[in-house]
């Protein structure tokens, strides 16, 4: 399991469109991704459940990993985050 | 199985006096007679405190960070004080760090009493409604407020009035059975996120989110608003948990029930939840073959269990040594 603390850092925080691409990256992979925000738990491979989390700028979130791939997901889904969601 | 951590539940430490007095104003006919008070003021304990030995003198074990009522046997009490001792009183229990005071049975408070608790910043709020009423209230929104959430990710429907929800890996049907089941006249709660609360023993309350309400993805299609699109009929807000069914590709090496005799539950949160696997292969109706697990479910409820019906059937007919025969005996001319 992979556990990864995370800022939003770009302006409109996590809307539709990086939700979108998140769950489109995560789809790529067979392991279990889950995004947690204020106790608030939701699968990361939901649209849905990540726009749920409605995490606005400057907000924490932990994306947590599970699965075989759990590397090569967490990579690449921990990079989006980090470079703002394409959004800086 | 679902898996359920530490991370899924979360439980509030405390709300505040606005949050208290905007969920409640309307529902517990609750007014406000304090100008000064200071509103971030937290309530942490679900409990509640009469605080009639306070109120005389006795502040050792005073319950003070508890919501204190004051009913008629305190207001009576007070009655009786002169207006000095009245003072007295008050300023010894102000001197705590009340997080607000509920007058009941629409008694006035004293005039001495609101210059004091503006002073000491405590809210005080009075109701119409008597003591016992109040106190039951409160403890009922409180024990609400403060129990532990459940955060799962699943579709919940309620189906012939059976609260089912729907669970399994992503992408594996769950909305699409949830949609089909709209479409045949059952009602939606809420899909992707559905958060649980437990009220009272045994029963666990499940409902969507705020923000998404009974809005849904459909893959290929996008996002959809079940309300808007199908109305009223075909959504609820709030449902109680009766079924998991979980959702799952077959799986050769997995044991399936055939008889049903053996009903398995999972554990919500301390609550056994009747659990029913169902394995998905071409030319199977989840959607139908969920109506019969609602149907069956609430046979059972009623006391009517087929496989033990026929569990019966079998021992007796073993037991007599009766011939295993046609249903019909003889078809006496009717060839319908």
């Amino acid at each position: 399991m992979i556990e990864n603390k995370i800022k939003i850092i770009n302006n409109a925080g996590l809307h539709t469109r990086p939700a979108a691409t998140i769950v489109k990256l995560a789809a790529k992979y067979k392991c279990d991704f889950y995004i947690n925000k204020d106790g608030l738990n939701v699968n990361g491979k939901s649209i849905i459940g990540v726009m749920t989390l409605a995490a606005e700028k400057g907000s924490e979130v932990t994306l947590t990993f599970e699965g075989e791939d759990e590397k090569e997901a967490s990579q690449e889904i921990v990079d989006y985050f980090k470079r703002g969601f394409d959004e800086l | 199985m679902i898996k359920i951590d530490s991370k899924n539940t979360t439980r509030k430490d405390h709300i505040t006096i606005d949050f208290f007095y905007e969920q409640t104003k309307n529902r517990f006919n609750l007014k406000l007679f304090t100008k000064d008070q200071d509103c971030n003021k937290v309530i942490v304990d679900q409990n509640l405190h009469r605080p009639g030995l306070a109120l005389a003198g006795f502040v050792d074990l005073f319950s003070y960070n508890r919501i204190q009522v004051i009913g008629n046997t305190e207001m009576g009490y007070l009655k009786i004080l002169s207006k000095d001792q009245r003072k007295k009183s008050f300023e010894r229990l102000f001197k705590f760090d009340i997080p607000c005071i509920v007058i009941t049975n629409n008694h006035e408070p004293f005039p001495e009493m609101i210059e004091l608790a503006d002073k000491y910043k405590i809210t005080i709020f009075g109701s119409n409604y008597s003591t016992t009423k109040i106190v039951y209230l409160i403890s009922d929104f409180l024990e609400d407020q403060f129990a532990p959430r459940l955060s799962l990710h699943g579709s919940f429907v309620d189906v012939y009035g059976v609260g089912i929800l729907f669970v399994g890996k992503s992408g594996i049907g769950k909305s699409e059975v949830a949609l089909d089941l709209v479409e045949r006249g059952h009602r939606i709660v809420a899909d992707d996120v559905v958060i649980f609360t437990k009220k009272g023993e045994g029963i666990l309350m499940g409902s969507g989110t705020k923000l998404v309400e009974h809005f849904m993805e459909v893959r290929g299609i996008g996002i959809i608003d079940i309300r808007s699109m199908f109305g009223v009929r075909a959504i609820r807000y709030q449902k109680r948990l009766e079924l998991v069914v979980e959702l799952e590709v077959w799986d050769d090496n997995t044991e399936y029930t055939r008889t049903g005799l053996d009903s398995k539950t999972i554990s919500l949160m301390d609550i056994d939840i009747p659990y029913v696997k169902l394995p998905i292969v071409p030319g199977k109706n989840v959607t139908v073959i969920s109506e019969v697990i609602a149907l069956n479910y609430l046979l059972r409820h009623y006391g009517y269990d087929a496989a033990k019906k026929l569990q019966e059937k079998l021992l007796n007919s073993m037991k007599n040594h009766s011939r295993n025969d046609r249903h019909v005996d003889y078809f006496e001319h009717d060839f319908e």
